[in-house]
């Protein structure tokens, strides 16, 4: 700090300083001694992000303590505190409960499945030629490419009992093999929780694998070939081979895909409301579409709201914590 | 409605400078656009339209002028079906008039009825299953009625065909009904239509009557219909031009029947849909809104602007005017529309309970064709029902 200090034009000899220039020298040390520098740099972003960001979580914070409508925005009605009404009727409200269990159960399926699927064509591309591999990532990624909603639609189709592909070509199926139910009419997307989410799963796999497999597949490029190849000369299986070399030197990849995947899987809303029926299906609600029917459906609560959001957000601070405790315990994100 | 604004601007010169705009917001969209307007107070309309079971709820948020005023001087009040004026009074004050109004009934096919026999519409529930079965067992490949879980006002026909009640109100207070024996019967004949008769299919769980609801509208009765796939077709007269965008091939066959009640021969009641037109709260204008208000919804407009929509006009002498007995396809519909029933679909808290939020009776339906145990699943309906309906009766 001494040495930055005898660089400071002040010191030098010469004409004396204007009484703006002294100003300028004197903010300048001010902010070198005591390392600000980065903390004004990140101000205008902290600010952005404080305006959009931190400011409406704590307005939603407050919101979810209170009986926040429409009455009170206008002014009809007074706010009140209700303390912790919004979350005590919640957790009392059996619909959360299956909501939430929806959410948890789709990402316990959807984010391996992503992950295996991925994997599984990161592994292949790696293998493939030059050309080849350009082809089948450019197909992959297509799907990745494919708008949300678009993709929704096209299932919906294809799961739809009115000469859908899926149930069409099931109901010409042998009955040994599908079961005895009556494919043709099968209702995939409203019957009940466990056909529709089938249905997402799948469809949310197709969307979100090609973004694993290329990551993968940047993974493995950087991996020296010589060490696999030393593997396999000493007779391991390509089994024994990903599991004791390639996986553990992916591991922050990993670590990175997981925790995105559960926060993003966790998280759907787009597909489970074109596909379920929008709000009108309750059996069939996830944690986001729950709380989409109680906050925001007319007459709105967004004191109910906020108070779900909150918990949401618990909910994935406790998923990501997990994570980064555990990748920083591994030297992975340091 | 342009020559409607020209006429409006002849009756109050003072007004013929004004300009009018009409804005058309998607039909789903209107709570989220009512709430944006209400809570920033700006980009609020100066007139809307609204469901007539949406009133009493907009009415308790404080988005509609009480015109309680206006609609007693005015010469059309007076001829306004009684019942549907009532709805859009709360407390005592008016905060909008009926415009059109529909109800449901039961679309069938004469060809179909002529091919398998029935010379007459089926007036009891027996009838009806009966010629369900023989209409679906004369057309190979159909299904003989519709019965979609996502379709209340229809469910709701069942429930009062029987006698029974949604809910009713004592001392105050909302009683939800859904639990007493008649009510049940209506429940268990309209579940019953798909686990022991039959005669509808499993792809209409979690279905509104044209398809899976919110989404890309495909499938669903109303298209199984159009297309000859379904016998016996749930709906009001507004479908007929939905049903000619999937398919005219059997247009000049289609015709109606009320729904019938448990034993006849009278109808069921049917639930008494419609649109209402209110001013708006924050309405610089309220002074011309109303103005404009009484030319459209003047005996004459109604009944014009009804009849191009395939609604009915909401007053008492429109309604029993031959054109409607003498349409193949009105005759029903305009029979169904001399016995019809609002409550409870008037409570303000009953968009809450039957749309979004709890979808109580769709949700209840549901899981009873799915096969869930009946008293339960009826009973716990029952129970959410009547909390949802007295929801914020306390604080008022």
């Amino acid at each position: 700090m001494a040495e930055t200090i005898q660089h400071e034009p002040a010191v030098l000899p010469g004409p004396k300083p204007s009484k703006w220039q002294r100003v300028r020298v004197g903010l300048a040390t001010f902010i070198r001694r005591y390392k600000l520098a980065p903390y004004l740099m990140l101000l205008p972003a902290l600010a952005g992000i404080g305006f959009v960001i931190l400011w409406p979580l704590v307005q939603m914070g407050i919101f979810s303590f209170q009986n926040y409508g429409i009455p009170q925005i206008d002014g009809s009605m007074p706010i009140s505190w209700v303390g912790f009404a919004n979350f005590t009727n919640t957790f009392r409200d059996p619909e959360f409960w299956l909501s939430l269990r929806i959410s948890v159960l789709f990402a316990l399926v959807a984010v391996p499945g992503t992950l295996i699927v991925g994997t599984i064509v990161g592994l292949l591309l790696n293998r493939l030629g030059k050309k080849m591999s350009a082809f089948v990532s450019t197909s992959a990624l297509l799907a990745w490419a494919t708008p949300t909603v678009t993709a929704s639609v096209l299932f919906f189709w294809m799961f739809n009992p009115d000469g859908g592909l899926v149930d069409w070509t099931l109901a010409r199926m042998p009955h040994w093999l599908v079961g005895n139910t009556d494919w043709a009419t099968y209702n995939w997307a409203t019957t009940s929780a466990i056909p529709a989410y089938t249905m997402i799963a799948l469809l949310v796999i197709w969307q979100a694998f090609p973004f694993v497999a290329i990551t993968v597949l940047a993974g493995l490029k950087t991996i020296p070939s010589e060490v696999s190849e030393a593997a396999r000369v000493d007779g391991a299986s390509p089994w024994r081979v990903f599991w004791r070399i390639t996986f553990p030197l992916l591991k922050p990849i990993y670590l990175v895909l997981l925790l995105l995947s559960v926060i993003w899987d966790f998280g759907i809303f787009t597909q489970s409301y074109l596909i379920t029926g929008g709000i009108a299906n309750a059996n069939e609600f996830n944690l986001s579409l729950y709380i989409y029917a109680k906050a925001f459906t007319f007459p709105p609560s967004w004191g109910l709201g906020g108070a779900l959001a909150l918990i949401l957000a618990l909910i994935l601070l406790v998923v990501t914590f997990g994570y980064v405790r555990a990748s920083v315990k591994q030297g992975a994100l340091t | 409605m342009n020559g409607v604004v020209a006429q409006w601007k002849s009756e109050f010169p003072q007004y013929k400078n004004t300009k009018v705009v009409t804005d058309w917001i998607p039909w789903t969209a209107n709570g989220t656009d009512w709430t944006n307007a209400l809570t920033s107070g700006k980009g609020g309309p100066d007139i809307t339209e609204m469901g007539n079971t949406e009133t009493p709820g907009l009415a308790s948020q404080g988005a509609l002028a009480n015109i309680t005023s206006d609609v007693h001087a005015w010469s059309n009040g007076s001829q306004i079906i009684p019942g549907n004026l009532a709805n859009d009074t709360v407390n005592g004050n008016v905060y909008g008039v009926p415009w059109f109004g529909g109800v449901r009934g039961i679309w069938y096919n004469k060809n179909e009825f002529a091919a398998a026999g029935i010379s007459a519409p089926p007036t009891t529930w027996a009838q009806l299953v009966s010629d369900a079965k023989l209409l679906m067992s004369k057309n190979k490949g159909s299904y003989g009625i519709g019965a979609p879980t996502d379709d209340t006002d229809a469910i709701a026909s069942f429930i009062w065909g029987a006698g029974g009640q949604i809910a009713v109100q004592q001392n105050g207070q909302w009683v939800a009904q859904l639990t007493s024996a008649a009510s049940e019967a209506g429940i268990k004949f309209y579940a019953d239509l798909l686990l022991t008769q039959h005669v509808s299919s499993t792809k209409y769980i979690g279905e509104t009557e044209i398809g899976a609801p919110g989404s890309s509208g495909a499938g669903g009765t109303q298209e199984d219909f159009a297309l000859g796939k379904l016998d016996l077709y749930i709906d009001g007269p507004w479908a007929e031009s939905q049903l000619e965008t999937v398919s005219t091939k059997n247009k000049a066959q289609w015709a109606s029947f009320p729904i019938p009640s448990e034993n006849g021969p009278n109808p069921a009641p049917a639930f008494a849909g419609g649109s209402d037109l209110g001013v708006w709260v924050d309405s610089k204008y309220k002074a011309a809104d109303w103005s404009l208000v009484s030319v459209m919804d003047n005996t004459s407009n109604a009944t014009t602007f009804a009849n191009s929509q395939g609604f009915f006009p909401e007053f008492t002498s429109a309604l029993t005017s031959p054109t409607y007995a003498s349409s193949q396809i009105l005759a029903g519909f305009a029979k169904a529309a001399g016995y019809t029933q609002i409550a409870p679909m008037n409570n303000k808290n009953w968009g809450t309970a039957d749309t979004s939020q709890y979808n109580i009776i769709p949700n209840m339906m549901k899981a009873l064709e799915s096969g869930a145990n009946f008293q339960a699943t009826v009973s716990k309906a029952n129970t959410e029902l009547q909390n949802v309906l007295n929801t914020g009766t306390e604080t008022g």
